[in-house]
């Protein structure tokens, strides 16, 4: 009887994935012991039979790991591009459900393939690093955590001269992680690994900052999360203060990170691959007035057990920035961004994450630049506030509240580059036809006389000429508003 | 070598995507009520009653459904713990027929019902063919037909509002 790579469920078939892993082991499992034969594999399909067979051996047969992956050195003739591919399937598709043995398999397996610099061993981490759950304390989400940053922190030096955007990768991780790490209290063991998380990223940043500075803006607002800890407290302060302690060339203040937006790659990150198919799927298939079971079922998966919910913040920064859809489903009847963003505030009861996700939803408005950033990221904010006006007049009210308390609160220092940044945002979003006018925020009866007076200072010195037909096919009451001139 | 990122492992395709459809499978709008054990479908569960015992085996209702209809599925035995609201089934061989008055779809003895995924399908909770009314075609009295809608939706499990 082969060993599994998963846990058996009940009435569910055999995923294909290790079905086909499982046939090429079986096939080929006499040939897997030494002594080893000493053809090469051909090229095609005996060849990718013999990676599977050994992939298989690696995960399912601990003791004998070592001679299986020497064989694997013997017969490898394509970079190890066929070995990493089926071991990043398996990740990607099936983490959640291995057998605690093959996860610690695969962790020793991947650094492995670091070593060796194989043809997408990048990939692996990435895929790896998005398995860390957000908000989950559970043993075996800490368990990979310490096995991860273990693996970054042996590895920085070869990743540094490799996959430089892999350590910007697992810094932008970790220093998410730590957000949730650094809240609660815990055991020796999670101060153990907060203590190497911390090290970790405290090491990237003060050795190579010029990975920061690839993150952009997000960086720091993940770093403001965590100002209580003494060593970021620190970095922060010698980035407002005192940059050139970095020694990153051409690195002149914080006000660059801020200008520089953050890709979507770092905001995938914190969604795991079985969270982005359902995110997605609700964006692209289910309509609007039908989504409420497919909400309940998402947020029983996700967001149930406690601390979970801090997600929400990543879930929302990756709907702006990640989640871009095309004219045909703007204009269609599907669950518009907007809407799941309004449900997914709804479900946050601490002030303290509906802050954050506040913060999340309005990031890229404050360092608004047309040059460099995208009209999507900030639609879901606007149209939120407008839509809400007729039923629920006082999530518009908060929104707005919120966004121009930022502007006195966020960084005074820098608080020239956030009025401009969102006083440009309104513009191109009017002057795009995402929203008719800033009549509908400035006139409403609803909104707070001063929130509108605020407002109105603000936009004083924004001119806009909307462009005309565009505009008139949309907004005003219909949730199907559309922002883009065909 | 190098750290070149795959393009397959950039932009991966769940597999369950790469199979294509199965000209055998059935809407659930098609099904119609039979002594056999022959329909072939796939459907998403939206909701599941609690497990009762018949007999000395667990049994339990759920509503099902796709993007054409509704219907009630009887779970027999594991299938009433091992499914839940949310997943995917594929049916092969299942009967719809009445059960102790019920209209239900099933496994039955010959059917099965296998988890193929989750959340990834859209569903109409009108019509339910458990909440139709139907009659021997005159023409064939071995095949049933539509005579009238009992409710337009669930009267065990009513939509949420």
């Amino acid at each position: 009887m082969v060993s599994r790579l998963t846990h058996a469920a009940l009435c569910e078939p055999e995923n294909p994935i290790e079905v086909s892993l499982r046939q090429s082991f079986e096939s080929l499992q006499s040939t897997l012991t030494p002594p080893f034969s000493l053809t090469i594999p051909k090229p095609g399909d005996e060849y990718s039979h013999t990676n599977l067979a050994i992939l298989h051996a690696i995960l399912t047969e601990p003791h004998f790991a070592v001679t299986h992956i020497k064989h694997l050195h013997a017969v490898v003739t394509d970079g190890y591009a066929t070995f990493i591919d089926a071991l990043f399937k398996i990740v990607h598709f099936l983490y959640p459900k291995l057998l605690a043995s093959v996860k610690s398999q695969v962790l020793w397996v991947a650094e492995e393939t670091v070593r060796v610099l194989g043809i997408g061993f990048d990939a692996v981490l990435v895929t790896l690093l998005r398995q860390i759950i957000g908000g989950d304390f559970s043993d075996g989400n800490c368990w990979l955590c310490l096995k991860l940053v273990t693996l970054f922190s042996n590895q920085r030096q070869c990743l540094l001269d490799e996959a430089p955007h892999v350590l910007s990768f697992a810094l932008y991780t970790f220093l998410r992680v730590l957000s949730d790490h650094c809240r609660v209290g815990g055991d020796e063991n999670l101060e153990a690994l907060r203590r190497m998380e911390i090290n970790l990223c405290v090491m990237i940043v003060r050795l190579d900052f010029r990975l920061c500075l690839n993150i952009g803006r997000d960086f720091i607002r993940l770093l403001q999360d965590l100002l209580h800890v003494p060593e970021f407290k620190g970095i922060w302060m010698d980035i407002v203060v005192n940059p050139s302690a970095f020694n990153a060339l051409g690195f002149v203040g914080v006000s660059q990170i801020y200008r520089t937006r953050t890709s979507s790659r770092y905001h995938l990150l914190r969604i795991s691959p079985e969270m982005e198919t359902q995110l997605r799927f609700l964006l692209t298939h289910v309509k609007l007035g039908h989504q409420k079971k497919h909400q309940i079922w998402f947020a029983r998966k996700f967001l149930n057990e406690p601390e979970r919910d801090c997600v929400i913040v990543d879930i929302v920064r990756f709907v702006c920035c990640g989640h871009h859809p095309p004219n045909e489903i703007i204009q269609s009847d599907v669950v518009p961004r907007w809407a799941f963003i309004g449900w997914l505030l709804k479900l946050c009861r601490k002030s303290y994450l509906v802050e954050s996700v506040k913060l999340a939803l309005f990031y890229d408005w404050l360092f608004f630049d047309e040059r460099v950033d995208k009209i999507m990221n900030i639609e879901p904010a606007v149209l939120l506030m407008v839509h809400s006006i007729p039923n629920y007049a006082d999530m518009t009210n908060s929104l707005l509240e919120f966004l121009l308390k930022l502007l006195d609160d966020y960084d005074l220092k820098h608080k020239d580059l956030i009025v401009e940044g969102v006083s440009s945002a309104f513009k191109l979003l009017v002057s795009k036809g995402v929203i008719p006018s800033l009549d509908v925020l400035t006139s409403s009866p609803v909104i707070s006389p001063v929130l509108k007076g605020a407002l109105g200072r603000l936009l004083s010195g924004v001119k806009v000429e909307s462009s005309n037909a565009c505009i008139l096919a949309r907004i005003s009451a219909s949730p199907k508003s559309s922002h883009i001139c065909p | 070598m190098g750290a070149t990122v795959l393009l397959s492992c950039l932009f991966p395709v769940p597999p369950s995507v790469l199979a294509g459809p199965d000209p055998n499978m059935k809407l659930l709008q098609d099904i119609v009520p039979s002594a056999d054990n022959n329909i072939d479908t796939k459907f998403l569960v939206l909701d599941k009653d609690k497990t009762t015992l018949e007999g000395q085996h667990k049994v339990c209702l759920a509503l099902v459904g796709d993007d054409t209809a509704a219907v009630h599925v009887q779970f027999w035995g594991d299938e009433c713990d091992a499914f839940n609201p949310s997943d995917i089934i594929r049916l092969r061989n299942g009967i719809f027929s009445y059960h102790h008055g019920n209209l239900v779809l099933r496994g039955g003895k010959r059917g099965k019902l296998e988890k193929i995924g989750e959340f990834t399908m859209t569903y109409v909770e009108t019509p339910n063919m458990s909440e139709i009314h139907w009659i021997p075609d005159p023409n064939n009295p071995k095949n049933y037909i539509q005579d009238s809608v009992i409710s337009p939706v669930s009267r065990i499990f009513p939509p949420l509002e």
